[in-house]
């Protein structure tokens, strides 16, 4: 038996006659829509483009671009904000390479090719944040914030550099990022509050979970973990000790910087709050059922602004006297206990997308309850609910706009102080509102691209 | 001894006993939830006390003392429950349009995402991909603040008008506050022309349920949008001719040295704000929920229609849509649900609904925390009619199998 010789697959060519005929004219009906639509597009084309390349008055934004990145940040504290950026992208560039190592060891492990992130992919998944960006320089009447950009690329190239040490030591990779965003957000923040027990905290939790200790028994492992949380944990102290930073309070933060901070505040704090109202919507115990199902339907029953209004109104009157927290504090955890109820309905649905036959193929291997949720259940279902996690957490990042209406200055607050300057008191409100809707978009779209490629790549999702 | 040991009766230490573990597990988790509740509770009463803010519903009986904006037949000095009335009312009529157009909007996009049609495709995926990504309440203070209070538009003095060719009638009036556009007004008894109305539309659906059931019966043509629309015309014709004019049609007029907007019917520039952006922004919600459920039907449906020689409208009308229908509706009712929530973001932009009324209120002096229950029992009421809605439909909708 001969084999057939390989043949290419046939070419197919389209000219672009064949192809406007096949995809704009195809019949008689198509093509009364092409003509129908056409005029328009052509027409809202031709404002579009006459609206921001002729009549907008973009001044309005270029002189206050500082007002729509911090907002009523104190001036002379700037360098903290800058600082923080150089430290978010270190974060980033120590996550991208660690997370790009883990990924390529389970590729070697499962045997398939490794690949690697080309740059041009990256401008390809993350163009509507350089188009941001871009945009931003283009605007700059400085040259700071060109400087700020070419830093933070240097920052994260040198992240991504830490490499050689992630590959081998991953959970090492995990610890510096957690480190530098705490630093990043210390920055700013100071450290003579309450903040450094926060941040301990997290250290901790990292250090706990994330040191392996695989080579000794249970005590002695223990043993070795309370020592290094110790250690940490003093190493951390001393820091915030011996270097007493003064720094800016967020209750004093605005603009972007806030949104982006209230936004990622919120979904840190949310995701473990839903998570434990969804395992007791799910467990056996009926108290702890019906609580849990009271509060997720009450929450969900009303919207986000009556919480807000809750928090601003009525929280002061439930904390005893005396007690007052800002109002952005106030605003986080109204925003935080309501995406908790939605993060709680979506890991329940992950839950319950699982085969019974798991929970008892953990039952047999002898696994208590706690270990069985948190080794085979909890990995699988939390899985197959990441695009819809990440798409509400674009619809909190969409929310935090709501902090407008209690006249918090943030990204869209900040146009009530621009427009509070006498040359912009009743002019200009279209440029800016398109410039904010803009900067929304930027984030919100290159999330839901990044949840479209995560639920391509898992193949998970409805 | 060893029978002993491995007597069943006989219990483990009752730190391990699962079975205390539970019951004691409950109990602490009520008696912390309820420990918080009481201390959040008690400062509450305290601080009410120490303040001299009052926490009971009194309130409600005491006038409003303030104009609700756009509102001249509401008078200050009634009761504050008649201004959560107004809000309601308010809030639903935003609902009612935001939702209609999200619906027509939404449907129209989703389909022509998936049109073969690379333009209208591309145009759909646009808009969708737009308006999803931005916050509503971008939308909202954007129509608000851009399109009328500082937009292009004139204010009410110098109102764009448009005349109906041929007469001196208004047909629309423009400006940035108000748009007027033609209405019905009672010449003498609407009211008795109303209940003709829903007579005529009961005897409408009999004659559907009718048609419907000579269709499956015999296979005649059933015909039934017809028939029901014909005999509804035929009655309210004879409705109008019988009760000899009970309306005439109200044209758009400015009154007053040109300060008000006088007969037609006038809509507020916050209600087309809010109902416009919401309606605009769930649409691209709808329009993705509509793609997906018409993806979701399998192509063996599609082929199937075309092997009937169904064209495309018979083939989405008859085959495709009922079927995507069912699994679209849920998702839909939820989108609605998402909508009458979101209309609370009209706080922003001075449109009296029941959010913005209850903030005006408030910063009237009047207590936060009664004022707040109430709003979120109103938001909470329209939840579960939504959600019992949902259960009927899931209900009726299930496929037997």
């Amino acid at each position: 038996m001969t084999a057939v010789e390989n043949r290419p697959a046939p070419v197919l060519s389209t000219t672009p006659v064949e192809w406007v005929r096949e995809r704009l004219f195809p019949n008689v009906a198509s093509s009364i829509v092409t003509l129908l639509l056409l005029p328009v597009l052509i027409y809202v084309g031709y404002r579009a483009v006459l609206f921001v390349a002729v009549n907008g008055r973009w001044e309005v934004v270029t002189r206050n671009l500082t007002l729509f990145m911090q907002g009523t940040f104190p001036r002379d504290e700037q360098w903290r904000i800058v600082a923080q950026i150089m430290c978010m992208a270190f974060a980033l560039g120590v996550g991208a390479s660690t997370a790009a190592s883990a990924a390529a060891d389970r590729a070697r492990e499962a045997g398939l090719p490794v690949a690697r992130q080309q740059p041009l992919e990256v401008v390809r998944r993350f163009w509507p944040l350089i188009a941001f960006v871009l945009v931003l320089l283009y605007f700059a009447s400085t040259v700071t914030p060109w400087l700020v950009v070419l830093g933070t690329l240097a920052l994260f190239l040198l992240g991504t550099a830490a490499r050689f040490l992630t590959a081998s030591f991953r959970n090492v990779g995990w610890l510096l990022m957690a480190l530098s965003v705490i630093a990043g957000f210390q920055v700013v923040s100071g450290t003579t509050g309450r903040s450094w027990v926060a941040a301990a905290v997290v250290v901790l939790i990292a250090l706990w979970t994330s040191v392996g200790l695989e080579g000794l028994d249970r005590l002695p492992r223990l043993a070795a973990r309370v020592g290094l949380s110790v250690l940490a944990a003093a190493i951390v102290f001393g820091v915030y000790t011996l270097i007493p930073l003064s720094g800016v309070g967020w209750d004093r933060w605005s603009g972007l910087h806030l949104t982006l901070w209230v936004s990622a505040l919120a979904i840190v704090l949310s995701f473990p709050l839903g998570l434990l109202l969804a395992l007791a919507r799910r467990s056996t115990l009926p108290a702890l059922r019906m609580l849990s199902t009271g509060y997720i339907e009450l929450i969900r029953g009303v919207p986000l602004i009556t919480l807000l209004f809750m928090g601003q109104y009525i929280l002061g009157f439930m904390l005893p006297a005396g007690s007052n927290p800002s109002s952005i504090t106030r605003a986080i955890a109204a925003i935080t206990l309501f995406t908790a109820a939605y993060v709680a309905e979506i890991v329940r649905g992950g839950l319950q997308s699982l085969p019974y036959g798991q929970t008892e193929a953990a039952q047999a291997l002898g696994l208590p309850p706690a270990k069985s949720m948190r080794l085979i259940i909890l990995p699988q279902a939390l899985r197959a609910v990441i695009p819809a996690m990440v798409g509400q957490f674009i619809s909190l990042f969409k929310d935090t706009s709501l902090l407008y209406i209690l006249a918090i200055n943030e990204f869209l607050g900040v146009r009530s102080l621009v427009h509070a300057q006498p040359d912009f008191r009743s002019v200009a409100h279209a440029e800016t509102l398109v410039f904010v809707a803009f900067g929304y978009w930027a984030f919100a779209y290159a999330m839901s691209r990044e949840s479209q490629r995560l639920e391509r790549r898992l193949r998970v999702g409805i | 001894m060893t029978s002993q040991q491995s007597d069943s009766r006989v219990r483990p230490p009752f730190w391990r006993d699962a079975r205390v573990l539970r019951v004691v597990g409950q109990v602490i988790a009520v008696v912390v939830v309820f420990l918080l509740l009481r201390w959040l509770f008690a400062n509450l009463v305290d601080n009410s006390r120490r303040t001299g803010i009052s926490l009971d519903f009194g309130f409600l009986n005491r006038p409003t003392q303030f104009q609700i904006p756009n509102h001249d037949e509401f008078d200050p000095r009634s009761p504050v429950w008649q201004m959560v009335l107004v809000g309601v009312k308010n809030t639903l009529l935003a609902s009612v349009f935001g939702v209609i157009l999200a619906a027509v909007v939404g449907l129209v996009v989703g389909i022509a995402r998936l049109s073969k049609n690379w333009l209208a495709a591309k145009l759909a995926a646009a808009y969708v991909e737009f308006f999803r990504n931005i916050p509503p309440l971008v939308i909202i203070v954007f129509f608000a603040f851009a399109v009328f209070l500082y937009g292009p538009l004139p204010n009410l003095r110098e109102s764009i008008e448009i005349g109906f060719p041929g007469t001196d009638h208004n047909v629309f009036v423009l400006s940035l506050e108000q748009w007027g556009m033609p209405s019905l007004a009672d010449a003498g008894n609407l009211a008795a022309f109303g209940l003709f109305l829903a007579f005529g539309l009961v005897i409408a659906v009999l004659v559907w349920r009718w048609r419907t059931r000579v269709n499956d019966q015999t296979g005649a043509p059933h015909h039934r949008v017809l028939w029901a629309l014909g005999v509804l015309a035929v009655l309210l014709l004879v409705g109008y001719v019988v009760l000899g004019e009970p309306f005439r049609i109200t044209w758009p007029t400015l009154g007053e040295n040109r300060r008000r907007l006088v007969d037609g019917f006038a809509i507020n520039a916050g209600f087309i704000s809010v109902a416009g952006a919401l309606g605009l922004y769930t649409a691209s919600h709808v329009a993705e929920i509509v793609r997906g459920s018409i993806l979701a039907i399998s192509t063996g449906q599609s082929e199937a229609a075309n092997a009937l020689a169904l064209n495309g409208f018979q083939r989405y009308r008859f085959v495709i849509l009922p079927q995507a229908l069912r699994i679209a509706l849920p998702p839909l009712i939820n989108q609605c649900l998402n909508l009458v929530k979101n209309t609370s973001l009209a706080a922003a932009v001075g449109y009296s609904e029941i959010t913005n009324l209850t903030q005006a209120s408030i910063g009237n002096g009047r207590p936060a925390v009664p004022s707040i229950v109430i709003l979120m029992g109103v938001y909470l009421s329209f939840s579960l009619i939504i959600s019992f809605m949902l259960n009927v439909v899931n209900r009726r909708m299930q496929l037997a199998t």
